[in-house]
Order: structure tokens, then C-alpha cells, then sequence
């Protein structure tokens, strides 16, 4: 992958190589994607919160967490509107993890009112559908869906 | 009075109420800088927050875990933190956690200012 380059096929496309801007310029974009109306009026302003939200939150996981060895980090974004859904894709160079462990892990110890640990659970809550998986290249690649017909919510402790 | 403590702004209402203007963003690169700035009022006696959220733009799961420490902290004491203000995307937050069961919130500061004395 080629850090910040950005495709002509799809409007919504971008890579980063700078984890300490990625938060930065990922919401930045995707206030430059609301404006410019890629979003079909039937995926509203929350839906376009929501999906921005969950992106966040794996981002926020990739630059705290993520193990990427000497490899320069490098993180490939694509996000496809259709109708009232919107697809998303986010491609890294990092080790990967076990997100499906850790999503059961975390649902069943859930502490009340907790402080840390809610961020891929609010993730997989917003999302309608979820994968994760490594890619031939060795590539981790995590893709979601965020439907608007979806009222979804995160069971926490209170 | 006001305290401005990295990115938050602290305004003292009263003796024991505060209201903290969040600005644009309470995630996981400033909610230790939120912490710090709750404790240092919560030391000082300060036991109500009013989180004034009109201008943030980014609320994620670290931001909201600061705020849910900051209400473990008070809450024995008799101490309050209620939102002012949502933002959209504080409240998309507050629906897809269901913490509006935790947290009061009102329209505005004025609002809040009324509620909480």
C-alpha cells in the first residue's frame, strides 16, 4: 500500500500513513463527504454519526493498540454508500489480533460503569454486519455495514 | 471564575457545581487531561459537573469511560454530572449507550444551571 494516495474509482477512498493524524483526517473527511451530499438522504445525519463512530473506534484501537513490527503503518479506508446502507473497509499492515475472542471476552466481564473496554463493543453494536479476517498479502482487513433501519444499542452495566 | 486545563474549560458556578466546557473532542487523546481536571475540582469540593457539550464533535468509548469515572467518584458524594447542550454526535454516543438512564440532560446551559443548584 502507497500512504496517502488517493484513487479516482471511488470518491471515498483514501489511505494514511500517520497514525497520529488518522483520527484527525478521517473526521475531516468525513465532514467534506457530508457536505458534499455522497450520502443518500435516506442514511441520516445520526446513521452518518454512527458509521463515523464505529470508524473511530477501530482507529482509536489501531493507534493504541495496534502491534505493526518495523513495518511503517499503513491503513487503507473505503467507505461505499448504497442507498440505506453504507459499507465500510479498513485495510492495515498491523499483526491482527483475535477481534472475535476479544469481543466475547469483553461481553461477558463487562464491568459496571466501565472506564475502558467498550470501544469494539460499541463498534460491533453499531454495526449491522462485521468481519475480520487476514488477507493473502497478510493485510488484516475488517469490514462493516451501518443500516439505517438499524436502532441499535450497547448493553452496559449501569 | 474560569480554569482552562489543556483542552477543557472549568467554570465555577458555585462552591460545589462546576460547568466544564468540552470543546471539540473527549476521546482517548485528551480523557486523562478530563480526568486530571475533574479531580483537581473534585479535591477542591466540587461535587456537581455540568458537561456543556454544544461544541464537540467527537465523544468516543474512552471519553465516555472518563465521565462514567468522574460519576463513581461523586456520586457517593452526593454529587451530580449532567450533560448540557448535546451535540449530534455526543448524542448518538449517549442513544447507542443508553446513558441518558445515568445522565440528565438539558437543552441548554441555562437550563441545567436552573435544574442543578
Amino acid at each position: 500500500m502507497t500512504p496517502l494516495a488517493i484513487s479516482n474509482v471511488n470518491p471515498a477512498r483514501r489511505h494514511f500513513g500517520d497514525l497520529e493524524r488518522v483520527i484527525d483526517e478521517v473526521h475531516a473527511l468525513f465532514d467534506h463527504w457530508e457536505n458534499s451530499g455522497i450520502f443518500s438522504p435516506a442514511f441520516d445525519e445520526d446513521k452518518v454519526q454512527l458509521m463515523k463512530l464505529a470508524i473511530h473506534e477501530w482507529l482509536a484501537n489501531l493507534v493504541q493498540h495496534a502491534h505493526f513490527g518495523s513495518r511503517i503503518p499503513e491503513i487503507r479506508m473505503d467507505v461505499t454508500p448504497n442507498g440505506k446502507r453504507v459499507r465500510c473497509v479498513i485495510v492495515d499492515n498491523s499483526d491482527g489480533f483475535d477481534l472475535g475472542a476479544y469481543l466475547t471476552e469483553k461481553r461477558a466481564a463487562l464491568p459496571v460503569l466501565p472506564e475502558r473496554g467498550m470501544g469494539l463493543l460499541m463498534l460491533d453494536a453499531a454495526t449491522e454486519y462485521m468481519n475480520y479476517h487476514r488477507d493473502d498479502d497478510g493485510c488484516h482487513r475488517l469490514e462493516f455495514s451501518v443500516s439505517a433501519d438499524q436502532d441499535p444499542w450497547l448493553n452496559i452495566p449501569f | 471564575m474560569q480554569v482552562t486545563s489543556m483542552n477543557f474549560t472549568v467554570e465555577s458556578w458555585n462552591q460545589q457545581t462546576v460547568v466544564v466546557h468540552v470543546g471539540k473532542a473527549l476521546d482517548f487523546r485528551n480523557a486523562s487531561d478530563f480526568k486530571a481536571a475533574c479531580q483537581e475540582q473534585v479535591r477542591a469540593g466540587v461535587r456537581n459537573f455540568v458537561l456543556d457539550f454544544s461544541e464537540t464533535g467527537i465523544l468516543d468509548s474512552t471519553g465516555l469511560g472518563s465521565i462514567f469515572s468522574l460519576y463513581r467518584q461523586v456520586s457517593p458524594l452526593d454529587g451530580q454530572v449532567v450533560f448540557a447542550a448535546v451535540s449530534r454526535p455526543v448524542q448518538v454516543v449517549v442513544q447507542l449507550t443508553r446513558t441518558y438512564k445515568v445522565f440528565r440532560q438539558f437543552p441548554s446551559l441555562d437550563a441545567a444551571r436552573e435544574a442543578v443548584k
